[in-house]
């Protein structure tokens, strides 16, 4: 249990610097990391699908961001192999003079060449 | 009932039972469940009433700020997003959160905890 709990961390931190990292330089391939059964609920706003998501992550009102993560908690989830990852962090917005705190929870999914996808997403601000 | 409202009312429920009678708790997790809290991990629900149980603070209350829930898989699982305030007797302030729960279907069609993420989120 403490060997497969320390690989879902490993898992977890990879995964997500990864997804920042292409978040914050080549957004339009985050399409990668989702499948046609993926949902993304941002601000409250429900999207399905990897091509809706797509559309509505390229299409946020900034173009350039920096993601600085805090927090990456894991664990694995019901699923053969799945991994749900709570993150906590700060977005940098070129305009905005303060960093706009940020919490997201992914749902990690095992793809068959070794890799995961993301299943489910949630992103919230965290204001005040 | 819809999810989403099936997700706020399982919400309330817990924070209710939190901020009223945390030993109470115990009937939301089983052996197989999983807490992080505040970067600790704690498995199985004894284990996890006992840490809940023990926090440095008597009483408490939670108010929920948002609720985001979106179906986990196949087997019928809930993930579940929450911020929210948490209100300390004593303390001036409330300290935000966040918590992510993994609820599993019980046979008698109700939820338990898997997963269980919490955080406060500091400014």
């Amino acid at each position: 249990m403490e060997v497969e709990s320390c690989h879902v961390d490993v898992v977890g931190k990879a995964f997500v610097d990864h997804y920042y990292n292409l978040f914050d330089n080549d957004r339009s391939s985050l399409a990668s990391l989702y499948q046609p059964t993926s949902m993304l609920t941002f601000e409250g706003q429900k999207t399905f699908g990897v091509t809706d998501i797509s559309c509505k992550l390229n299409n946020l009102p900034f173009e350039k961001c920096k993601h600085i993560i805090s927090t990456v908690d894991s664990q694995p989830s019901a699923f053969g192999g799945g991994i749900v990852v709570l993150v906590s962090g700060s977005l940098q917005l070129p305009a905005e003079e303060h960093p706009l705190r940020f919490s997201q929870m992914f749902h990690l999914i095992p793809t068959q060449d070794g890799f995961f996808f993301v299943q489910n997403d949630f992103f919230r601000l965290n204001y005040g | 009932m819809d999810p989403d409202a099936l997700a706020k009312a399982f919400v309330e429920h817990y924070y209710s039972m939190f901020d009223s009678n945390r030993g109470g708790l115990a009937s939301l997790y089983q052996d197989g469940s999983m807490l992080t809290f505040e970067g600790q991990k704690i498995q199985g629900s004894q284990n996890i009433v006992a840490k809940l149980t023990s926090l440095p603070f008597q009483q408490c209350q939670h108010s929920i700020t948002t609720v985001d829930c979106q179906p986990s898989g196949p087997t019928g699982g809930m993930l579940v997003f929450v911020s929210g305030n948490l209100q300390l007797a004593g303390e001036q302030h409330a300290l935000k959160f966040s918590q992510m729960f993994h609820l599993m279907p019980t046979p008698q069609g109700s939820f338990y905890v898997y997963n269980d993420i919490f955080r406060l989120n500091y400014a």
